[in-house]
């Protein structure tokens, strides 16, 4: 009995002080707080905005961080007042439409929801307060007069990225690495081997997903994704793309130690990855998180509100593969070429 | 047989280094219920193999964790090389230059001997281990005491004998001056015992000091300079070898006193209750622990059994139980074979059980009296009703055991662990003695009480003859094995090696039949 | 004099833990302090939003799953066995139970009745493997439920890509939802409250009243303690160890296997991939700040649940939730220290009690005197 007691409370601590330590800080009142008379602030009363975030919130190196961003730049452009809240890991439904419930009470309005696990929430505390306006960010299930679904065409901005893997293999072999395996994520797999496939039917496609929910340290575990991308390299690949959030960091150590290159995600990884790790990202499929958020808030600014889905995708330019680094200019017209044809309907992508 | 006739029998060229390297004066240690030992003195001087013997139970454990920082004494003064020092752990016994060699060896068995000699005291230059000086230093120890140890071979791959010097010198290593070896010889085979005692020789050749404790008297008398005896917990006498016979000693440990009030008038039946036939054990080396062990109970009899600790009685005691496996054998109850029954099975067709180490197997401590009243007999009324345990019968049956086996307690919902280990026992016998058994296993079970409690327990297994129950009593008491029983067969290694008429024995025979002195009444 | 050995026992129950609370408050606001946020408006920011009888419904709700788990992981503890699977094998019977509910309809109460059925075997199946390992090779339950926890994980998300139903433009996938006939009603308990609680906390408190009566009444119960407080003695005793571990593993399982269904019968009706998780490891910390007894695991669930449920609304106010996560940490911690520092004080007290009520009886009564 006793020695039962002491280990459980030995291991539980443990547990507690990790998820203590992974729980990022959150919600620092806005920096725009103080400086109430920004610029652009419209002369009505300020607009409150709520932004829930998924497991991870902001600091998450993924798309977490993608929506504060755009919630920042809103506060900075638009003068806007903000709260943020942030989800447990494993916690239930109720939690999270709770959570939407507070920032409705407590005067929010719009209520951003950042990922598809507050679909259900979103529904049930929408209907609530009808007056309330809700966006959630990769869902179109949670429909609603007062719900805008933010959607992105992850798997469009994938195949541009497939084929600039294919076209910068040299052995005809590359990789692809998920964080969690779930549809989103699918999304991104189906449109990447597409683009690959287009370039070189032959090409050998390797692919890996960290970790299965509700396991979702799949978004922000470097060591696992370091570990996957060694062994992709190992395998014969020479490009992989890592649509794991901040897993990704491990893959570019990986790439750089094999003296590969690597494709990052939802960012400029370019830009935002450790100097010591850039030279190995060839391009990121980009995910305009932040750009869908600002226009929301935006469009809630100037009080004009469209309840259903806005799809992100080329066209609407949500979704795209950055240049920064140089080192896709000698095959941009090929990506350029196919971005048009993906626009104009003449290539259709598929979404698994 | 005085210590000032020494001289004249002892190694001339020894006796002039008389400096004292260990004096012990009026040790006393309690602990609850019991005194384990009360002014022991002991000097033991430098250079000599030094004896202590005493019966399991005597008190050397105690004195020895004593000497070695274990524990701290309760009473008197320890003195080590004329000056008197306080333990505080064995830590500072190993400063003050003492080193203990367990029983038990604790080696690890995938390490070498280098590393495991060095371990806990890794020499190190600058941080990194230093191997090779430690090699040296085991190498030079080895030659000057004849250790004959090899630094680098594994400790898995060693002998026993071999595994024991490895453990010496793992204490000399530590710098150790005074040796103290507790059992040395129980795992060893005799021509292993002989160059242990060569060794030993050697090293208070080179001026150690080693205290030998042992209950094997042919042994002592061969090694020792100096035989301290101490029974029931105090020294009783300090002797010189030469002046003493194996017999002697005996009587020195058992205490002259005979058996206490002896029930002469035999109960024994012809009705045979228990039968154990052939009962064979192995342990998981393959060496057997019983071997071919055969022996009827009749109702009304006591079977007694002799034997130093280790032999296979505990074995046989947890075999008969069902606790343990048989390799082979057959026990019958009356005429049914419950060979293959289960413990709980055994227990409900009458067999009572007093265990030998009640705290491990006898009682729950952290429970309430009338739980462990329930323990043992938890199919049985007045403890259950069905599947249900039934609190207010037990706990009036617990009363009852209480008045009955004067168990002294405020209350029947106090913890057993509250209670003297006397109090524990008589709990134990009552509840053993309840429903009706038809079979008594005790196991010492007179082992750490008191006087009072001794004696009344005594008396409970003398009723339970009276009653018709078949008794096996396992004993290290032979005051108490004598008394209590109607025929006595000495265990040795797992093997009967004789039956004693215990009418007709003294407890210094017994002793040597139990040595296998091969001295058989 | 049993009553008053009673009420002393009792004294020291219940002041135990609450020490052990206050301990984990001053330790938090502590905390607090050092974060520069305020501790009284945290206190009553907590408060607040914990007794708005919507926040108590939750609470319940939560406690309820919290119970079942504690409940799981206690009788496991009782016998010394540490039961961490209860994770995977709550999420495994979940999982199970979701799959093959929606996959049937029946009339309501045979529906309810089969789902609740498949989670308690699947629970207590998962736990058998654990079980068996320990017995037949001296597998430590330890290390084995920790393994089967995460093959769980593999083999549901396995197994819901199978059986999964998908919804139009949604980036969950789940099991095909559960007919009306599987919804287990909810209890309009809480006046004030538009939120029902759960129906299955009837089924919660059923089944504390059902490990207390097994474990405190039952000659089962009782050959379990032993074995849990010395399995030695437990084995001279005539108890069978080994058939022992077998059956509180797969009782603990099955109760493991009702910690997801508060969840899926009365609110989710599905398992997709954001089922909660974890729930197993908060059971640990619950049955060790309720000594694994009926009634303080209750008390030890709502307290854990409050502050959880609470916690929302703390982001809200610019305080860091991680708060609460630092408090339940400290009461697990302090909780135990305590618990061992009075179970210390209580043995060397009652021992003194002993030899004093014993030093008052008169000591001309003969030794070894008997009836």
């Amino acid at each position: 009995m006793r020695r039962v007691t002491t280990f459980a409370a030995a291991l539980l601590t443990g547990a507690l002080a990790l998820t203590a330590c992974g729980g990022s800080s959150t919600s620092q009142t806005s920096p725009a707080d103080s400086s109430s008379g920004s610029s652009s602030a419209p002369a009505k009363s300020k607009l409150k905005v709520g932004l829930a975030y998924d497991i991870g919130g902001r600091g998450d190196q993924s798309f977490n961080d993608s929506a504060a961003a755009g919630l920042d730049k809103a506060k900075a452009d638009l003068g806007i007042e903000a709260k943020e809240a942030e989800a447990s890991a494993g916690e239930a439904d109720s939690a999270k439409e709770e959570r939407l419930r507070a920032l409705a009470g407590a005067g929010f309005n719009p209520v951003i929801a950042v990922g598809f696990a507050y679909s259900g929430a979103v529904a049930k505390v929408a209907k609530e307060n009808p007056d309330i306006h809700f966006a959630i960010i990769d869902d179109a299930n949670a429909a609603g007069p007062n719900i805008t679904n933010l959607l992105f065409a992850e798997n469009q901005g994938s195949f541009l990225v497939g084929a600039a893997a294919a076209l910068k293999s040299t052995k005809k072999n590359i990789g692809f690495i998920g964080g969690v395996d779930v549809p989103l994520i699918h999304k991104f797999q189906a449109g990447y081997e597409a683009g690959a496939k287009a370039v070189d039917p032959s090409i050998k496609i390797q692919s890996k997903y960290l970790t299965q929910p509700p396991d979702f340290s799949g978004f922000g575990a470097p060591d696992k994704g370091k570990t996957a991308a060694a062994g992709m390299y190992d395998a014969g690949a020479d490009v992989v793309f890592a649509a794991a959030g901040g897993s990704g960091a491990g893959v570019f150590e990986a790439a750089k130690t094999a003296g590969t290159k690597a494709i990052g995600v939802d960012s400029d990884q370019y830009k935002t990855a450790d100097p010591a790790v850039r030279s190995v990202i060839l391009t990121s499929m980009l995910k305009k998180v932040d750009v869908a958020v600002f226009d929301f808030i935006k469009s809630a600014t100037e009080g004009t509100y469209t309840p259903g889905p806005r799809i992100y995708d080329l066209k609407a330019n949500g979704v795209d593969y950055s240049t920064s680094g140089g080192q896709v200019d000698d095959i941009k017209d090929k990506l350029d070429a196919f971005k048009q044809k993906i626009i104009s309907g003449e290539i259709t992508v598929p979404e698994k | 047989m005085s210590t000032s006739s020494a001289s004249s029998t002892a190694d001339p060229s020894r006796v002039d280094d008389t400096g004292m390297a260990v004096e012990l004066r009026g040790i006393t240690k309690r602990f609850p219920g019991v005194v384990a030992n009360k002014d022991v003195n002991i000097a033991v001087r430098r250079g000599r193999v030094h004896a202590i013997v005493g019966e399991n139970g005597a008190g050397k454990s105690t004195l020895m964790n004593t000497l070695y920082g274990m524990q701290r004494p309760d009473e008197g003064t320890i003195m080590i090389e004329g000056k008197e020092v306080a333990f505080h752990s064995p830590s500072d016994a190993i400063a003050a230059g003492i080193g203990m060699v367990h029983q038990h060896f604790m080696l690890a068995d995938n390490l070498t001997v280098l590393e495991n000699v060095v371990l806990g005291s890794e020499p190190s230059r600058g941080g990194f281990l230093d191997f090779g000086r430690a090699r040296s230093r085991i190498q030079e120890i080895s030659d000057t005491y004849g250790l004959d140890v090899r630094p680098d071979v594994r400790v898995e791959d060693l002998g026993v004998g071999d595994r024991q010097r490895v453990e010496i010198l793992k204490v000399l290593y530590r710098g150790a001056r005074i040796l103290i070896l507790d059992e040395p010889t129980a795992v060893l085979v005799p021509q292993e015992v002989e160059e242990l005692f060569d060794n030993l020789r050697e090293l208070t050749g080179e001026g150690l000091t080693v205290l030998f404790i042992s209950h094997k008297l042919d042994e002592v008398l061969s090694v020792a300079d100096e035989i301290t005896v101490i029974r029931r917990g105090t020294t009783v006498d300090t002797v010189l070898p030469a002046d003493v016979t194996a017999r002697q000693l005996a009587q020195l440990m058992v205490g002259s006193e005979l058996p206490t009030p002896e029930t002469r008038e035999s109960t024994v039946t012809d009705t045979v209750e228990l039968t154990v036939e052939g009962f064979t054990m192995h342990n998981l080396e393959g060496r057997a622990v019983l071997d071919d062990v055969s022996f009827d109970i009749r109702r009304g009899q006591v079977l007694g059994i002799a034997g130093v600790e280790g032999n296979g009685q505990a074995e046989l005691v947890e075999a008969i139980m069902g606790m343990r496996a048989l390799s082979s054998g057959t026990l019958r109850l009356a005429d049914r074979d419950l060979s293959s029954w289960r413990t709980r099975e055994r227990r409900e067709a009458g067999i009572a059980y007093i265990p030998e180490d009640r705290h491990r197997h006898g009682m729950l401590l952290d429970a309430p009296l009338w739980e462990n009243r329930v323990l043992g007999h938890q199919t049985q009324p007045p403890n259950v009703k069905g599947p249900w345990i039934d609190k207010a019968g037990a706990r009036r049956d617990t009363q009852r055991i209480i008045e009955q086996y004067d168990v002294r307690t405020p209350g029947v919902d106090v913890l057993a662990s509250s209670l003297s280990g006397g109090n524990q026992q008589k709990l134990i016998v009552g509840r053993e003695m309840s429903g009706e058994p038809r079979v008594l296993i005790a196991s010492h079970p007179t082992r750490g009480v008191d006087v009072g409690a001794q004696a009344a327990i005594w008396e409970h297994i003398r009723q339970a003859r009276r009653d018709g129950l078949a008794v096996l009593l396992i004993s290290a008491d032979l005051d108490e094995l004598i008394g209590l029983s109607d025929s006595i067969k000495v265990i040795l290694r797992g093997r009967f090696v004789a039956d004693v008429d215990p009418s007709d024995v003294t407890p210094e025979q017994l002793g040597s039949a139990m040595t296998g002195a091969g001295e058989k009444a | 004099m049993s009553p008053r050995v009673d009420l002393r026992r009792l004294v020291l129950a219940i002041g135990a833990p609450v020490l052990a609370i206050i301990f984990a408050s001053l330790v938090t606001a502590l905390v607090l302090v050092a974060a520069g946020d305020p501790v009284w408006s945290t206190v009553t920011t907590l408060w607040d939003y914990g007794s708005q009888p919507r926040t108590i419904a939750l609470t319940l709700n939560q406690g309820t799953t919290y119970y079942l788990s504690a409940l799981a992981v206690a009788i496991g503890f009782r016998m010394n066995l540490f039961n961490i699977g209860v994770d995977g094998q709550y999420r495994a019977a979940a999982f199970a139970a979701a799959a093959i509910g929606g996959a049937v309809s029946l009339p309501k109460p045979l529906h309810l009745l089969l789902i609740v059925a498949v989670a308690v075997a699947v629970g207590a199946m998962w736990a058998s493997i654990a079980a068996v390992l320990k017995v037949t090779r001296g597998v430590s339950e330890v290390i084995s439920t920790i393994m089967l926890n995460a093959i769980a994980t593999a083999l549901i998300a396995y197994l819901l890509r199978k059986v999964k139903v998908d919804v139009a433009g949604s980036n969950n996938i789940g099991t095909k939802p559960l007919p009306e006939s599987g919804h287990f009603p909810g209890i309009p308990l809480i006046p004030g409250s538009t939120l029902d609680v759960y129906g299955f906390l009837v089924v919660a408190v059923l089944a504390g009243i059902a490990y207390s009566v097994l474990l405190g009444r039952t000659r089962f119960g009782f050959d379990l303690r032993a074995t849990g407080r010395s399995q030695s003695a437990a084995v001279a005793s005539g108890v069978d160890v080994k058939r022992m571990v077998i059956v509180s593993m797969l009782l603990s399982g099955a109760i493991a296997g009702l910690v997801g269904m508060p969840q899926l019968l009365g609110s989710s009706y599905s398992y997709s991939l954001d089922f909660p998780a974890g729930l197993g490891f908060t059971g640990i910390a619950i049955a060790l700040v309720g000594r694994n007894n009926a009634v303080g695991m209750v008390f030890a669930a709502l307290l854990f649940s409050f502050l959880d449920v609470s916690s929302v609304i703390l982001d809200i106010n610019d305080i860091s939730k991680e708060i609460v996560l630092i408090m339940q940490g400290t009461i697990v911690l302090s909780v135990v220290v305590v618990y061992e520092l009075v179970r210390r004080y209580g043995i060397a007290a009652e021992q003194r009690r002993v030899s004093r009520e014993l030093t008052r009886t008169p000591a001309s009564e003969p030794e070894g005197a008997r009836a």
